[in-house]
């Protein structure tokens, strides 16, 4: 009985040295990633603050002034001019100069004293929405607040009737870096670890070495193993520098364990490498292979709730989430990062990645042809 | 053993699509024989090896290899086989030692008879100075070598080279043939196709492919003695002179002279019987061409090939009127 994985070993010895002494390939594999990882992380960032803001103020008090200084102070806006007219705003605004701006006008201390509702209009670029939302709500906190002291002073009570006491756990400073880097490690590991394992039977193919290899007594298993392991060790050192900058650099904590990282990291790099060999079993060259491996990695950046986060989206491509590898990936790094969550509470998702690997792997050995043409 | 038929292949045919690559080749090659396979390029010639390699799979016919079916045996034949490609695949990044390592493991060879047999090749392939370098780094004839030697860690019973002397310099090419003739001597059955009339010369048994047809085969001196080659009433005559070209034109012309070809200093013919040298020798003496020598000579392969296609080719065309 002949063992399933002959020729095995010398895959192994050969593949090892070869990736070793191919300074060119290690490269493509690393530096693309890292940076990557440093730009995602620093340009994802959900925090927004120092919007420019221009203030119209007709009024000229020292309660105008109070007024801009409230909203200065939320952190949210950072003033950085003073309109003489309507028309300036809208110019300065059109012009892309200023995020939002604060109208106060000439009756605003006047009806303020007088007890009636004294109006300051606030002008918002839309264009963008999320900064756009945030001036909004930030802009209606201050006034309402404004406006909740000042009912206090009138009816004498000193407390006011309702007042939350938010806590918020996991990540109490609303960092976007936490919420973010677990998932572009997700997305970046991904890219190095499929294209490599997709180019590495179709270079032999290009080469005319896997002639060679197909008249030996190689088995497919052995062949396919031996592809994937070196580059499975590759995989778990770039994961490590990718957890490495995550932690000293963007100042994530890891909440969990890190043995329970790397378990999650092994099981998902063998499923990314299983669909690289899919794709070279395929690819007759080394172009169509990055063609391919392109089209199954990005799906990956959309649906697998990277960015955004998947229970806001349509229906469909909620759907599509569940056959992106990625998404369980993610799922699991940001609850044992972020959350300290245990392998086990989230063994749904070790257990389907390790399905998935084990039946790409299987049907890409089994669909590797060892017969040309 | 020597006698025994060790490769064989009966109505072997290829279709890629609608063109037919290799069409009902049908041949036996005994055990311990050198098989010179030629033909022009995409005749066919590495569509019959990549078969009885087993890297592709007949449309039609059969195949063995020491009694192991090729496309149902793969396993059995794959370590009784060694395979040269055309390219000599090797792995550029590795070493020569080490691409001998991993084709020795390959094919299950470790410890002391990986060692012993490593060192043996290396001995005969004179590759000792190289271990060292990567193999992107070794010429045309290095590279062959190592190819050589590679293919051969698992003592083959049947070793297949495809155009193994192709670009590489004579001295190489020389060497090599040394090299081949050293394994026919310990009882190897090498397949090599070539396009070198000299190479094919060297065989035990060659077989000459056209059009994807096996056109002839058998040993060399068989085919020489063929009627078609000899057509009865004709002799070959090899006549040397000043002025080859010239005198060319004047023999062309001559009543009786059925082919004629320049061949270095010398013109190649193929005379009726009846023709006397005299009156070639009198017919370039009125054309001033001196110190002619004119011998009878037996015909070579190429004489053969070029006579069996011609004949081939007449016939298609016949058939096709």
């Amino acid at each position: 009985m002949k063992s399933p994985f002959r020729g095995f070993v010398a895959m192994l010895y050969k593949e090892f040295i070869a990736v070793l002494r191919d300074p060119m390939t290690l490269f493509f594999m690393f530096f693309p990633p890292l940076v990557e990882m440093i730009a995602f992380g620093y340009a994802l960032d959900n925090d927004i603050k120092n919007m420019s803001l221009v203030v119209l103020d007709q009024d000229r008090t020292v309660e105008s002034r109070e007024l801009v200084d409230r909203f200065a102070n939320t952190g949210t806006f950072r003033v950085t001019g003073e309109a003489q007219s309507l028309e300036e705003v809208r110019t300065i605004m059109r012009r892309g100069k200023a995020w939002a701006a604060l109208q106060i006008p000439p009756d605003f201390t006047r009806e303020l004293h007088a007890g009636r509702t004294a109006h300051v209009q606030v002008l918002i670029d839309g264009s963008s929405s999320t900064p756009a939302l945030q001036a909004l709500n930030t802009s209606l906190a201050v006034t309402l607040r404004q406006s909740v002291v000042a009912l206090l002073q009138e009816s004498g009570r000193t407390q006011v009737p309702v007042e939350v006491r938010p806590q918020v756990l996991y990540n109490p400073a609303l960092r976007s870096p936490n919420f973010f880097v677990p998932g572009v490690i997700g997305v970046v590991l991904q890219i190095a670890t499929t294209f490599a394992s997709a180019m590495s039977l179709v270079r032999e193919r290009e080469r005319g070495t896997l002639e060679q290899l197909l008249v030996s007594p190689l088995s497919r298993w052995g062949l396919m193993l031996g592809k994937l392991t070196p580059y499975m060790c590759i995989g778990l050192v770039m994961a490590s520098t990718l957890f490495g900058i995550m932690h000293w650099l963007f100042l994530v904590p890891i909440a969990g364990s890190v043995l329970s990282m790397f378990v999650a990291t092994i099981v998902y790099v063998f499923t990314l490498l299983s669909m690289g060999l899919l794709v070279s079993t395929r690819a007759q060259n080394q172009m169509q292979a990055m063609q391919m491996s392109m089209a199954l990695i990005l799906p990956s950046v959309f649906f697998s709730g990277f960015i955004f986060p998947r229970e806001t989206m349509p229906w469909i491509f909620y759907e599509i989430g569940f056959f992106i590898p990625t998404t369980y990936f993610i799922e699991l790094m940001r609850a044992i990062v972020l959350r300290g969550a245990s392998l086990q509470e989230f063994w749904v998702n070790v257990v389907v990645l390790i399905g998935m690997g084990i039946l790409l792997f299987m049907f890409s050995a089994l669909r590797f042809k060892r017969r040309l043409g | 053993m020597p006698g025994e038929i060790m490769i064989e292949c009966d109505g072997l045919t290829k279709r890629f699509g609608h063109f037919i690559a290799v069409d009902h080749v049908s041949f036996k090659i005994a055990a311990g024989s050198i098989f010179g396979f030629l033909g022009p390029n995409g005749s066919g010639k590495s569509t019959v090896i990549r078969m009885l390699c087993g890297l592709l799979q007949p449309t039609e016919g059969v195949a063995k290899i020491a009694g192991f079916d090729v496309t149902r045996q793969t396993d059995e034949i794959k370590s009784i086989i060694g395979y040269m490609s055309q390219q000599f695949s090797l792995y550029d990044e590795l070493t020569v030692y080490e691409n001998m390592t991993f084709y020795g493991r390959l094919y299950g060879l470790r410890g002391d008879a990986l060692t012993k047999k490593r060192d043996q090749l290396i001995k005969l392939t004179h590759l000792e100075p190289f271990l060292r370098r990567r193999a992107a780094q070794l010429s045309g004839g290095w590279r062959q070598r190592l190819a050589m030697a590679c293919s051969l860690l698992h003592d083959p019973q049947v070793l297949f080279l495809d155009e193994p002397t192709a670009g590489i310099d004579p001295v190489a090419r020389r060497e090599l043939w040394d090299l081949l003739f050293e394994f026919s001597s310990r009882g190897m059955t090498l397949f090599v196709t070539t396009h070198y009339m000299d190479e094919a010369e060297r065989c035990t048994h060659v077989g000459y492919i056209h059009m994807s047809k096996l056109i002839v085969c058998g040993a060399p001196d068989d085919l020489k003695a063929l009627p078609e080659v000899n057509p009865p009433g004709t002799k070959r005559l090899d006549v040397t002179c000043d002025h080859v070209t010239k005198a060319l034109q004047i023999v062309h012309r001559l009543q009786g002279v059925r082919t004629s070809t320049v061949f270095g200093q010398s013109m190649r013919l193929l005379v009726d019987q009846s023709l006397a040298d005299d009156v070639i020798r009198s017919e370039l003496a009125r054309a001033n061409i001196t110190n002619v020598d004119i011998r009878q000579i037996s015909p070579s392969l190429e004489d053969v090939f070029v006579a069996l296609t011609a004949n081939r080719d007449r016939e298609v065309q016949e058939a096709a009127a």
